[in-house]
């Protein structure tokens, strides 16, 4: 066992409530087989969970499961022991392809979101405003997305869905798309950002290919390999924040990730 | 009567329409090409089209008399006067559609073409047809709609004291309901359904899979090829996904332009050269069309007495007042249609199953020659509208459901396929934060779709003429009857066509003319400028 990795057996000990659990989940296209089956994961309060897996296993898929954006073929999604049955804004999904409205700006994009709240005006622009301001983005609420970098429109997306005041954030590679001096930025504000207690959030479930992102910022991983893929393994990282990528443990952690996906190669489809 | 001839001329005209319909396509993506290339061009070729697009086809017949029956002569005469009616028909839309997509290509896409100096052959190739097929696919229903709706009067015309008529099914339901032989157009009915039911599955099948290889991130999946139809659609493969298609010959082109030792943005001048003779003859012939419009127009002018010209001047203020009575009609029938299209339009676009039942019901709908089947209506309702309604009530709705069936499913189709290019990030958007249907179609879908609304009404209202025209001023309909509105533009054309006034009709059609031009230029190009500026929904995920 690395120093600053735990596996599974030590889970959840010492944690009383799990936020969000998918049981036997399994997913196929129509007359397809299955993409990947028998899926088991749980996520808990304040914790950053991750999910790796090679290209084409069904990481975005599985994601989209969690939210009910895309209906699982077999098993069910709990939040809060309550089964979810559709998607709800308390499961807010940031996508891998940048999505805001261009004929929106940045203000009208983010207050979208709290359209299903019946919020009065005043205090629909108020909160929208605040989230914008908590991602950077004050001053620019009267932008089109047009008019903004690729960083600044995924500041947008962000702020939509940390502005329905969501449980859940699920995020499938949001820095994919971004340069790495913004990803990098993005990164090192996106832990506080979550966890910020000026949000509601509880959880945050980060699907990424990025084995160095994956280590800064989650506190457990889950390795998703097979085909049909599943969960082959939970990996916890220990190491104190903020972490350095030069640190020998962080080293050692993605090279301990690294070693569980090549160990296993999946054929992508 | 003859089940096979009914069966072969229905054979004949499906080939026709089709065969005239892909001649559209290519035309459209050529001149398409050039009006976004050239502003000067843009503004004469929108209010062109759609005043082309509000004259209905028996407009057309002294051209098709002086060109081709007096020109050509014999069968090929009468065959390409007829190809020409139906080519009227399908055309316009398909050509508008191509200008809208192409004017709505995403920038980032231009630029990568502008990137690696695409030519305007490989700009097309790679960029603008992949980006239009989506939105030509969906104006195809359309096409083949708005081709049988008026295939009688295509197919077999009167010019004068002679009766044309080539080889088809238009030609068959127009000599069956002349020998009052209902039997034989019942049965020319049942064929027209069953060619339009395969014609529109197939197109129904295009349609998906143009929107799901060409659209960006739709929520459809990209069919693979069965081995069956693999075959038969091998002639698809010929396209790509064009952001593999731009990236790939990008590659293979920057490889070249290193090895030829061609700077980045150098081209050679023999290549300029060719671009500047292009330009100059292109412009040269624009001229010498003005200058031939101008002199014509002058002549024509010179030509009518004074006397004439007072009396067109003295019942101008009516016309205007008739052109605004039909102006009303024409709105009503496109809110009619717009609201239809925003209800089961949006219903089909987003439930998959409904669309396979219902699609069909709807295109079979648009393609049944209303002008064939009105009669029937009218005979089945009439005692109903004439015992419970006033005479001017009961003819204005047969004439809003004549407008109504001659132009709904251009918006119809175009929303239609407009939800269905939607990105499918924007739908579980929409699913994410459980935006009510009133606040997805406010916020999103109408903004959205809007390049392709445009388009649409842009199409019903131009096409809403032809039924109107049909029905404002229809004598013996039934043989007892008469449909008369008491005043409107096309019944004032129409009975001054009938009486030999043939000055009086061209006065109120220039006016009408001058009216669709201004249309043309503030509704639907400025309105296009909106779309290209704002609402190109494949810049809200691609730009990263």
């Amino acid at each position: 066992m690395s120093a600053g990795v735990a596996v599974s057996a030590d889970l959840g000990k010492g944690r009383s409530q799990f936020e969000l659990e998918c049981r036997d989940l399994g997913y196929a296209y129509v007359n397809s087989k299955m993409v990947f089956q028998h899926v088991n994961l749980k996520t808990y309060e304040n914790e950053f969970v991750a999910i790796v897996g090679p290209t084409g296993c069904g990481k975005s898929t599985l994601i989209r499961n969690l939210g009910f954006l895309t209906p699982p073929t077999k098993g069910q999604v709990f939040l809060d022991g309550n089964e979810v049955r559709k998607p709800s804004s308390k499961i807010s999904l940031i996508h891998q392809s940048i999505a805001t409205f261009p004929w929106m700006t940045a203000l009208e994009n983010v207050k979208l979101s709290l359209i299903s709240k019946r919020l009065g005006k005043d205090e629909a622009d108020r909160i929208a405003r605040d989230v914008l301001r908590l991602v950077g983005l004050n001053g620019f609420e009267d932008y089109y997305p047009k008019e903004m970098s690729g960083g600044m429109r995924q500041k947008i997306a962000i702020a939509r869905a940390l502005a329905a005041s969501p449980e859940i954030l699920l995020m499938d590679e949001p820095f994919v798309h971004l340069d790495e001096l913004t990803a990098t930025g993005m990164r090192k504000e996106i832990y506080d950002l979550v966890f910020n207690p000026e949000t509601s959030l509880k959880s945050a479930i980060l699907v990424s290919h990025n084995l160095h992102e994956v280590v800064e910022l989650a506190d457990r991983v889950y390795v998703m390999n097979g085909n049909p893929a599943t969960l082959v393994d939970e990996v916890k990282i220990k190491i104190p924040r903020p972490r350095s990528h030069r640190d020998p443990i962080f080293l050692n952690c993605v090279d301990r990730l690294y070693d569980e996906l090549s160990e296993n190669p999946n054929p992508t489809r | 009567m003859d089940v096979l001839t009914i069966g072969l001329a229905t054979f004949a005209t499906i080939g026709r329409i089709l065969a005239l319909i892909a001649l559209s396509v290519l035309s459209g993506w050529g001149l398409a090409y050039l009006a976004v290339k050239s502003r000067r061009f843009e503004n004469a070729y929108v209010p062109f089209v759609n005043v082309l697009e509000s004259i209905p086809v028996i407009a057309f017949l002294p051209i098709v008399l002086l060109v081709f029956i007096q020109g050509l002569g014999g069968f090929w005469g009468v065959e390409v006067a007829a190809d020409f009616l139906v080519f009227d028909a399908v055309s316009w839309n398909v050509w508008i559609g191509a200008y809208q997509a192409f004017k709505t290509v995403p920038e980032h896409l231009l630029e990568v073409s502008r990137n690696y100096g695409f030519g305007v052959g490989r700009t097309m190739w790679k960029l603008y047809i992949p980006h239009s097929i989506p939105r030509v696919t969906s104006n195809l229903f359309s096409s083949f709609a708005d081709a049988f709706f008026y295939i009688t009067v295509s197919e077999v015309f009167t010019v004068g004291v002679r009766t044309y008529q080539t080889f088809g099914i238009g030609t068959l339901i127009a000599n069956f309901v002349q020998q009052s032989n209902f039997i034989g157009v019942y049965y020319s009915l049942l064929f027209i359904a069953i060619g339009v039911i395969i014609v529109t599955a197939l197109l129904n099948i295009l349609s998906r899979r143009g929107v799901a290889k060409y659209g960006v991130d739709t929520s459809y999946e990209i069919k693979r090829h069965s081995p069956w139809l693999g075959r038969r659609f091998r002639g698809l493969d010929v396209f790509r996904n064009r952001a593999q298609y731009i990236s790939r010959y990008a590659g293979r082109f920057t490889h070249l332009r290193h090895r030829r030792g061609l700077g980045e943005n150098g081209g050679t001048p023999i290549r300029h050269l060719i671009r500047v003779a292009v330009k100059s003859l292109i412009f040269c012939m624009g001229i010498a069309v003005v200058v031939y419009l101008v002199y014509s127009s002058l002549a024509i002018a010179f030509a009518v007495p004074r006397e004439q010209w007072r009396s067109f001047l003295a019942s101008t203020p009516y016309l205007l007042y008739s052109m605004g009575a039909d102006y009303v009609r024409v709105i009503v029938v496109t809110l009619a249609s717009l609201g239809l299209a925003m209800s089961l339009g949006y219903l089909l676009a987003t439930h998959h199953r409904a669309s396979l039942t219902l699609a069909p019901i709807v295109q079979a709908i648009s393609a049944f020659p209303a002008p064939a089947y009105f009669p029937l209506i009218f005979i089945a309702t009439f005692p109903i509208f004439s015992s419970r309604l006033p005479a001017a009530y009961s003819t204005e709705i047969y004439v809003f459901t004549l407008g109504f069936l001659s132009c709904f499913y251009y918006v119809f189709f175009d929303f239609w396929i407009g939800v269905q290019a939607i990105p499918s990030q924007f739908w579980e958007v929409m699913r994410n934060h459980e935006l009510s249907f009133l606040t997805r179609m406010r916020r999103i879908i109408l903004p959205g779709t809007f390049p392709y609304l445009i388009t649409g009404i842009s199409s019903t209202i131009n096409s809403a003429w032809a039924g109107i025209e049909i029905g404002e001023y229809w004598p013996n309909i039934d043989g007892s009857h008469s449909l008369e509105v008491r005043d409107g533009m096309m019944k004032y054309i129409g009975l001054n066509m009938s009486n030999g006034q043939v000055g009086n009709a061209a006065w109120v059609s220039l006016l009408f003319a001058v009216v669709v031009a201004i249309y043309g230029i503030v509704f639907t190009r400025n309105l296009m400028d909106l779309a290209r500026r704002k609402y190109v929904v494949e810049e809200g995920v691609y730009a990263a």
